[in-house]
Order: structure tokens, then C-alpha cells, then sequence
């Protein structure tokens, strides 16, 4: 594919979205809400935002290296909404949650969601910045001690050094929920956490503990571009699969759809 | 009055949510269709034009660049204002912090840019807790079908088992080296190709969201 032609479809893509967005938008406002994928335990969340009002302690959400002003902007954008959300459930407690990265140029993002969603004041000193990767795990260890946070949501970019943050607040009684948008991360989040998220899960979170109809159309649009990619990369290995079957063709491929369809059709009515 | 700060903040909101506009519609224009003549054709002057709508980008991308290499300024301001706010609450560890800071420049800047200190110091306690990490994995590791006990959980042992082994030097163990090979090769492959699709879908959904100015930094 010529550079030309592939501007022409990244055009026409980013296009598409900004349709999809505004009409998926545009149904939630309306009050057409389209429930959203179930991928996070919403209940649990709400367990430990109300046991830290309970118990007087804080939240502890975690950037990890997630930092703005590089190829990881719209991954801590995301992170801010979700985390928005959630310190918004928090609010009414005493003590504000912990924001932590290990990316300074992402601490002015940090403030901001802090003083956003918190109205009881004391909000920079909330967003903290420690050096990455192990050392990153080890001030937070340390913290986890200091500051006795009811649970922990580490969503950013996190490699192996998780599994110490994970085990150290295991080993201490609060719960946790992990995702990463690196590989080895993503392993120990889902091998460790209570909770994990997996992959662009990330994206569709705040949806998933809020009400807000444009955080839940947002998750919709993923979804939409989700099914539409399976649906593609599923016809392509067929088509492949095909040319190396001579005796399908194309009557034999609708016969068999229709009746998948009319079976398809048969179960659901019966439901 | 607080109708005209409410108004104020109206204005604000509009302004932030048109400069966000303004500046990543220009961005995303300036990478999509610059720096690619034959985006116009073969017309006289178009290298020159794809050279121009590439320009805007690229004065923004440098200027991110600067920022951010700048914003290591914050984040030290910031670890500096938490520990002495957390000094003045009588925490002996931020003390010991600032004290360290402050040594760690002084020697720095006395020894003309030596770095034996960070390297006598921060490399031997980055490999102890380096060490420490494959103590805690291997006891998450342990722990993986107690917190998730179903069929995911179990072939995420299985699999963990077979990568364990094939990485061991026993000859007999040679055929487990290639089931781990194509473990490798094709799910973990799969698996994380599909991760990456997913989370740059993801980013453009992101990336629209703040390029219309409904992003909440921006929206207020």
C-alpha cells in the first residue's frame, strides 16, 4: 500500500470515529442508552470507595509511567476520566485519594483530575511523583505503609515491578485492581490483582463506574470498531481458507448461511 | 457578581475547548496529509506544499518535545513539596530523602559530574529489589488459581509451567522447548498483537474525543 492511499484511509478512519462518537452520543442523550459491556466489577469498586469513607483512609490510583506529551497521551487521558470518576465517588470522604506517577509531565494531569473531582481542598499535595519502573514500586511499597490506602487501582503503564506493588498491598489487607498497557504487566496484573482490566478495557472504564452517558458512548464507539475489526480479519481468513478449498463455492457458501441464519433466527425467538 | 464568574468560567471553558480544537485539528491534518507530494499530483510547487502543511506538526511536536524534557523540573519540585510537607508531620524517611537530595547534588556539582555516588547507591538497591520482584512473582504466580479458579485460571499455570521448564537445561526436556516456541510464536503472538489493536483503537476514540474538545481537561 502506497503512502497516499494509506493517508487516505487514516483520513477517512479518524473520520469515521468522530462520526461514530457523535452519534453514539447523540442516542445516549436522547435517553436511548444502550447498556454498556460488562468488563469491571462496578460492585467492587464501590466496595472499596465506600470501605475507604468507612474506615477514614484514601484511595490510592496509580498512574505508573503512563506520561502525556508522548505516544501514551491518550492512555493517560483515559486513565484521568476513569480516575475522575471514581475519586468523584469518593468525595465524601475526609481524606482525598493518592495520585501517583512516575511521569512528570503528567503531574499537572494528576492535579487537575484531583481538583476536579474533590471539593474538599488539599489537592496538589495529593499528586506524586516517584522515579519509574523499581523504584517507582518501591516508594509506592512505602507509601502503602505511610498513608494506609483502603485499595489501590493501578491503570497506566507498568511492567514486571507491579507484581511487588501487588503482593506488598496483598499482604497488607487492601485490594487492588491492575491493567497495563504492556504485555509483561498485563500478565502479572491478571495473575495478581483481584480486579483486572485487560488491553483497551482501559478505555471503556469510566463507563463502567459512572452514569455519564459520553463516557459510555465512548466504550459503545470501542465496541463498534472492536465487532467491525473481527468481522474483517474473520471474512479475510475465510476468503483464505477458501482458495485453498476448490470444491466451496459461492452457492454452497449462501445455502449454508441461510439456513445458519433461519437456525440463528429459530433461537432467538425461542429465547 | 457570581453570574459573571459563572460566565467567566463559560468563556474559559469555550476558549480551552477551542484552543484544544484549533490546535489538534491542525496537528492531525498537518501529519495525515503533509510531507507526501504525491498527495497533489504531479503539479509544479507540490513538494513545496507538502512540505508546508507538514510544518505546523512539526513545530508542535518539538515544542511538546521541550516541555516535556522541562517537566522533570515539576516532578522534582513535586517530590521535594510532599516530603517537606510530610517533614513538618515528623516522617524520619522524608528527612533522610531531603537530606539525600541535597547531598547527591552537592556531590554532583562539586565532583564536576560524577556519578559514582547514584552508582554506589541507587544500582546495588535497584538489583536487591530487582531480586525481591522474582520472590513476589513466583509467589503471585502460586497464588494465581486461588484468586481465579476457573479454566482461564488453570491454563494460565499450565502455560506459565511449560515456558518454566522449557527454559531449563535438561536434554530430556527438548520437546517442551518447542511446544514453547510455538506458545511464543502463535497465542502470545496473537494475544498481544490483538492487545495493541485494541488499545490503539482505544487511542483514537481517546484522541477524537480530546482533538473536539470534549475531553474533561479541557471541558471543565
Amino acid at each position: 500500500m502506497d503512502q497516499t492511499t494509506l493517508q487516505v484511509y487514516a483520513v477517512l478512519f479518524v473520520l469515521a470515529t468522530v462520526l461514530l462518537v457523535y452519534t453514539a452520543r447523540y442516542f445516549q442523550r436522547r435517553g436511548k442508552r444502550r447498556p454498556q459491556r460488562r468488563m469491571l466489577s462496578g460492585e467492587r469498586v464501590s466496595e472499596w470507595t465506600s470501605g475507604a469513607i468507612e474506615a477514614n483512609r484514601p484511595l490510592h490510583l496509580a498512574l505508573g509511567g503512563t506520561a502525556v506529551g508522548e505516544d501514551k497521551t491518550a492512555i493517560a487521558l483515559a486513565e484521568a476520566e476513569f480516575f475522575y470518576h471514581i475519586i468523584q465517588r469518593s468525595s465524601a470522604s475526609d481524606i482525598p485519594p493518592i495520585l501517583s506517577t512516575s511521569a512528570p509531565s503528567s503531574i499537572p494531569l494528576a492535579q487537575d483530575t484531583v481538583r476536579r473531582a474533590w471539593s474538599g481542598g488539599d489537592t496538589l499535595s495529593r499528586a506524586r511523583w516517584y522515579p519509574g519502573d523499581l523504584a517507582y514500586a518501591a516508594a509506592v511499597t512505602g507509601m502503602m505503609e505511610a498513608e494506609e490506602p483502603a485499595a489501590h487501582i493501578l491503570a497506566g503503564s507498568f511492567g514486571p515491578e507491579l507484581a511487588l506493588m501487588i503482593d506488598s498491598a496483598d499482604r497488607r489487607g487492601q485490594g487492588s485492581l491492575a491493567v497495563s498497557d504492556r504485555l509483561e504487566g498485563q500478565a502479572v496484573a491478571y495473575a495478581m490483582a483481584d480486579e483486572c482490566l485487560i488491553g483497551e478495557e482501559l478505555f471503556a472504564a469510566a463507563g463502567a463506574v459512572t452514569d455519564d452517558g459520553r463516557a459510555q458512548a465512548d466504550a459503545i464507539v470501542l465496541d463498534v470498531w472492536r465487532a467491525l475489526l473481527i468481522m474483517g480479519v474473520t471474512v479475510v481468513l475465510l476468503l483464505e481458507v477458501a482458495k485453498r478449498m476448490p470444491w466451496l463455492n459461492w452457492a454452497l457458501v449462501l445455502s449454508v448461511s441461510a439456513i445458519l441464519i433461519v437456525f440463528g433466527l429459530l433461537i432467538y425467538r425461542r429465547r | 457578581m457570581s453570574n459573571r464568574t459563572g460566565r467567566g468560567q463559560g468563556f474559559g471553558i469555550a476558549l480551552s475547548a477551542f484552543v484544544a480544537f484549533a490546535v489538534g485539528a491542525v496537528t492531525a491534518l498537518s501529519l495525515l496529509l503533509g510531507d507526501n507530494p504525491a498527495l497533489f499530483g504531479d503539479q509544479p510547487g507540490s513538494a513545496q506544499l507538502a512540505g508546508l502543511l507538514a510544518l505546523p506538526a512539526d513545530v508542535l511536536l518539538r515544542l511538546v518535545t521541550i516541555v516535556v524534557a522541562l517537566s522533570i523540573v515539576i516532578g522534582i519540585a513535586n517530590l521535594l513539596t510532599t516530603h517537606v510537607g510530610r517533614l513538618s508531620r515528623g516522617k524520619f524517611y522524608s528527612a533522610v530523602l531531603l537530606a539525600s537530595f541535597g547531598f547527591t547534588v552537592y556531590w554532583y556539582v562539586t565532583r564536576r559530574g560524577d556519578t559514582s555516588l547514584l552508582e554506589a547507591v541507587q544500582v546495588p538497591i535497584e538489583s536487591a529489589l530487582a531480586a525481591l520482584l522474582c520472590l513476589s512473582l513466583l509467589h503471585g504466580g502460586s497464588r494465581v488459581l486461588g484468586k481465579r479458579a476457573d479454566i482461564w485460571g488453570l491454563l494460565f499455570v499450565a502455560v506459565a509451567v511449560i515456558v518454566l521448564l522449557a527454559s531449563t537445561p535438561i536434554a530430556e526436556l527438548a520437546p517442551v522447548q518447542a511446544w514453547r516456541d510455538w506458545l511464543m510464536r502463535v497465542p502470545v503472538g496473537a494475544g498481544a498483537r490483538a492487545m495493541l489493536i485494541g488499545i490503539a483503537l482505544g487511542t483514537v476514540v481517546t484522541g477524537v474525543r480530546a482533538l473536539l474538545g470534549q475531553d474533561r481537561s479541557v471541558r471543565g
